[in-house]
């Protein structure tokens, strides 16, 4: 009925509408020419910026910034017409649902040409389901083995994958003990039992058992532990050599205190995540010194490069902000090439390319090239040492900076 | 040995969970309200602490004072303007407040002091005393110190002033203690006050050995109702006994169990005193 009502009525142009189109007409021009200035292509970057993963988001938001940056200070893309990166950010929080929201909006929306993230191997696997439907390439720092063990086309893995990082936490440490003059033969594990923690945990486990080293403590414990005391008290009752901690930040700094309360000295090393932040250090002043972890990578490969992060945020750059450089930087490379941002001729670039110079820098092997799976061949992890203020890589020898000091 | 270190180490931790729970038995004791954002102003408490730390310098065993009088101020305004309003009012609202007030308090600080964890870096933090073959953490020993010394401060004044006094007479009956001129209102406010400063102190106490971060307190609500109950609710010796038989038993547990089940053996005893005792180990039976 009302329906008709308005259809019988003359159109007429209230107060309202006049405003909105004048406004409309004065802003035209302006838009326009936004609109032609900015060729500018759009890449997604989802990361945990809220909840408790936010620190190790915001360090990876720093890195890409950082890249985008130089980037567009070096004139944009040039054989997409010096188009500027332009970066969509958005948090994921700690939700892989919420993660794969984001990615699907991103994609309809922003209309991405690629994106970048999420840190957390949860969150990436979430954000890839969507992101392989709607072929959009994925580049990410994840570990975890799924990532690129599905079949997927469209996603890429700069880093070595979750049982290759173990199987390196084990076997470089059993090296730098060997040189040292000790022979390992008993060993414990200590992991937070999320996703995280259990893998890698496996991972060292298989390694263990490869190499005939006894696991004499093997216990998981809830993340948000308040007392670790009787971890402790177990250690120190087991005989252990040496403890491979795999842990966040706020587990960490407990494990380590209480370890030194009781006068444990042996080597603690860590698996990366709360181990290689400065956090680490800030926790733990003295104590961190000479504690271990192994690192997908690390910034003293080319410190020329990484000065640029720590110069303009104050720390030095952590690995997941390195390795998210790495990603823009592969992506931009990949476009510089196909000179299209397509997903299709994006995806051909970054199968059938070694990518070189620039971020590719300070991965190990100075370079990255991603096989059919998307996992990057080059990578390898890398021991690092607390010295001072940072982590200094002591394994594998050719990448090394500076000898392991292995206290038995 | 390794039960006597077991014994020693759940003795200093259940110490310090005394301290942090009797405040929700005072504030049952005296009003008949459950506030389940307890444990939100031993967040509170840390982070007061924190700042004090990382702006002035205190040390955290220093910081909890200041973290006991700000928060006990403004225990003093939420009691005033939030819970006297539901006092007469149906449980329910009574559980709504405290549970919103649990949300509003956890929200606020991710807002204020977003996700990040914050931990302190103080001298003795990685020091332990040896006892022959056994181990006494230095962190544990200034926590617990700091709890007894609030506990019998708390004693004292329940028992010996005329406040503590009048309070009690509040908790026994409210309508002859405003017969005999006691101010219930005010009563009310001072034990509300010093219920949630009392875990703001015992937060700031701990923080030498944790993190602080928003959502820090949910690792402990859970503890602190188990506490209480355990022990009566609505008692402060009780409280006392509930926090060592707590952080004895979780201890304990440690030496036969893995640490994930330690909460596990937690409620089984729970429950097991519970069915023998529903009053809780030193709660007057109703």
């Amino acid at each position: 009925m009302s329906d008709n009502d308005a259809a019988d009525r003359p159109p007429r142009l209230d107060r309202r509408q006049l405003v909105g189109a004048l406004g409309g007409a004065v802003a035209a021009p302006f838009l326009i020419r936004r609109a032609q200035a900015a060729s500018a292509v759009n890449i997604g970057v989802i990361l945990p910026l809220s909840g408790a993963n936010a620190q190790f988001g915001v360090n990876s938001r720093n890195g890409i910034q950082l890249v985008a940056d130089q980037i567009n200070a070096a004139g944009g893309i040039k054989s997409l017409g010096s188009a500027r990166v332009e970066l969509v950010v958005a948090d994921a929080t700690s939700t892989p649902t919420q993660a794969a929201t984001v990615a699907q909006r991103m994609i309809t929306q922003n209309r991405v040409a690629a994106i970048l993230g999420a840190f957390a191997s949860s969150l990436t696997l979430a954000i890839s389901e969507v992101t392989e439907r709607r072929d959009i390439p994925l580049l990410t720092m994840s570990f975890s083995d799924q990532i690129t063990e599905r079949g997927f086309k469209s996603v890429f893995q700069v880093v070595a994958k979750a049982s290759v990082i173990g199987a390196a936490q084990f076997d470089g440490t059993l090296a730098i003990a060997k040189k040292a003059g000790t022979d390992l033969k008993q060993v414990a594990i200590l992991f937070e039992d999320t996703a995280y923690g259990t893998s890698q945990a496996g991972g060292l486990r298989k390694a263990a058992a490869k190499a005939g080293v006894q696991v004499v403590v093997d216990e998981g414990y809830p993340l948000g532990i308040t007392d670790v005391t009787p971890l402790i008290n177990k250690l120190r009752a087991s005989g252990a050599q040496a403890v491979f901690p795999v842990s966040y930040l706020n587990d960490s700094l407990q494990i380590i205190r209480v370890m030194r309360q009781q006068g444990l000295t042996f080597p603690a090393i860590g698996g990366a995540a709360g181990y290689v932040i400065p956090d680490f250090k800030s926790g733990l002043g003295e104590y961190a010194e000479g504690i271990l972890s192994i690192s997908p990578a690390n910034w003293d490969q080319d410190p020329a490069l990484t000065d640029t992060f720590s110069k303009r945020y104050g720390y030095f750059m952590v690995h997941e902000a390195l390795e998210h450089a790495v990603c823009l930087d592969v992506l931009v490379q990949a476009m510089e090439k196909a000179g299209k941002s397509d997903p299709a001729s994006l995806r051909e670039v970054l199968h059938g390319t070694r990518f070189e110079g620039g971020w590719t820098k300070v991965m190990t092997g100075g370079a990255v090239q991603f096989d059919a799976a998307g996992l990057n061949t080059l990578a390898e992890p890398l021991m690092v040492q607390w010295r001072g203020k940072e982590p200094v890589t002591v394994w594998p020898e050719r990448f090394a900076k500076a000898p392991p000091i292995w206290k038995a | 040995m390794a039960l006597i270190q077991a014994i020693l180490d759940g003795v200093m931790i259940g110490g310090v969970y005394a301290v942090i729970s009797i405040g929700l038995t005072l504030v049952f004791g005296v009003m008949g309200i459950v506030n389940f954002a307890q444990a939100e102003f031993l967040m509170l408490g840390m982070f007061i602490a924190w700042f004090a730390w990382a702006k002035l310098g205190l040390d955290p065993l220093v910081g909890a004072f200041l973290a006991f009088a700000l928060v006990f101020l403004l225990g003093l305004a939420v009691q005033h303007w939030l819970v006297r309003r539901v006092m007469r009012a149906p449980e329910v609202a009574q559980i709504f407040l405290t549970v919103g007030l649990l949300i509003v308090l956890e929200n606020a600080a991710l807002l204020a002091f977003g996700s990040d964890f914050r931990s302190v870096s103080t001298p003795y933090q990685t020091a332990a005393l040896r006892l022959g073959p056994l181990f006494v953490s230095v962190p544990y020993l200034a926590a617990f110190a700091m709890s007894a010394l609030s506990g019998l401060g708390l004693w004292w004044f329940l028992r010996v002033s005329w406040f503590g006094r009048a309070m009690r007479a509040t908790a026994q009956d409210p309508m002859a203690a405003r017969l005999s001129g006691i101010d219930v209102d005010r009563m009310r406010r001072l034990a509300f006050g010093l219920g949630v400063g009392l875990s703001a102190f015992g937060g700031a106490v701990i923080l030498p050995y944790l993190t602080v971060y928003p959502t820090v307190g949910s690792q402990f609500v859970v503890l602190m109702f188990t506490v209480v109950v355990l022990g009566g609710l609505g008692s402060v010796a009780g409280a006392v006994v509930g926090g060592l038989a707590v952080g004895v038993i979780q201890s304990l547990s440690g030496l036969v169990f893995p640490i994930q089940l330690q909460n596990l053996v937690l409620f089984v005893v729970f429950i097991a005193v519970l069915a023998v005792r529903p009053e809780g180990l030193l709660g007057k039976a109703r």
